[in-house]
């Protein structure tokens, strides 16, 4: 994919339990449901969902103060234990994607690139990359056909980038 | 706050065209890389991507109608400077995501436990 172009941004944690648990967590609704929610209060719930290489899913957030969203999931690759590729986007509850029509060109989707690694037995290494994406077909072939020209990707920028904005915040 | 009340609050120009669109475009980000280190003159950034002059040039173009980048001329040149505080928007919205599911993670971490103890004797 396109991950030389844009320099994703990762987050890296580590789970007490089996890499074959951890991936399944991730892709068995009775997991799923458990857990798939940005804070404690919150619920989840699969209304459908097809998780495989190339199938789909929808789910509804609700959270505590009683707001409701719901992602449309397309799953690119599912292997498991080891490699999950998804793209997410906010829709209704038909799983219609959202055009945003409050913001046009908000970036309302992202790819993720999960990477379950096993430290040891009951040891778990999740490398969650994700990335801002329009998935129009213009972009993806405007990715692809750039690579050769810009080998280094965005990321040296992207580092520069980040400090100087992280030393305006501070 | 959350990423579906901030976006709701953004102040966005009903424009096709911004801050996002704009670093859309892989050669626009190659121009922001090389217009990082100090400003360039379209002459500089010709022969620093090795791209046609017209290319460089249009998208010049849409990264100063976005004001990510302003120009200023100098005798029979004009160079052109990178004004990167443009960029917050875009690292405000990795960091809603970033929230999003560093929050989300700690849920699992927190499911993980719960069901594996349950399991236990």
């Amino acid at each position: 994919m396109s991950t030389q172009a844009i320099e994703p941004s990762v987050i890296v944690r580590e789970f007490k339990a089996p890499r074959q648990l951890v991936f399944d967590a991730w892709t068995k609704v009775e997991h799923l449901d458990n857990w798939m929610f940005p804070m404690p209060g919150a619920t989840c719930k699969f209304v459908a969902a097809d998780i495989r290489t190339g199938g789909s899913s929808l789910h509804k957030i609700a959270m505590p103060n009683g707001f409701e969203m719901w992602l449309f999931t397309r799953y690119e690759e599912v292997t498991s234990p080891d490699k999950l590729v998804f793209l997410q986007y906010f829709s209704n509850e038909h799983g219609d994607i959202l055009p945003s029509p409050h913001i046009p060109n908000w970036p309302k989707d992202m790819l993720a690139t999960l990477a379950f690694e096993a430290l040891d037995a009951n040891n778990t290494r999740l490398t969650f990359s994700w990335e801002p994406r329009d998935p129009s077909a213009e972009e993806l072939a405007a990715f692809e056909s750039t690579r050769a020209d810009h080998p280094k990707g965005w990321g040296a920028g992207m580092d520069q980038l980040d400090a100087y904005l992280s030393s305006m915040q501070g | 706050m959350p990423i579906w009340e901030y976006n709701c609050h953004m102040p966005r120009a009903k424009t096709t065209l911004d801050v996002f669109s704009a670093i859309g475009e892989p050669r626009r980000r190659a121009i922001i890389e090389q217009l990082l280190p100090d400003s360039k003159s379209v002459g500089e950034l010709v022969d620093a991507m090795d791209w046609p002059q017209p290319v460089v040039s249009k998208h010049l173009k849409v990264l100063r109608e976005v004001n990510l980048v302003s120009e200023r001329r100098e005798g029979r040149h004009r160079y052109y400077s990178l004004r990167p505080e443009q960029l917050q928007p875009v690292q405000e919205w990795l960091h809603q995501f970033e929230k999003f599911w560093g929050g989300t993670m700690d849920q699992l971490d927190v499911y993980l436990q719960t069901i594996q103890s349950d399991e236990k004797p």
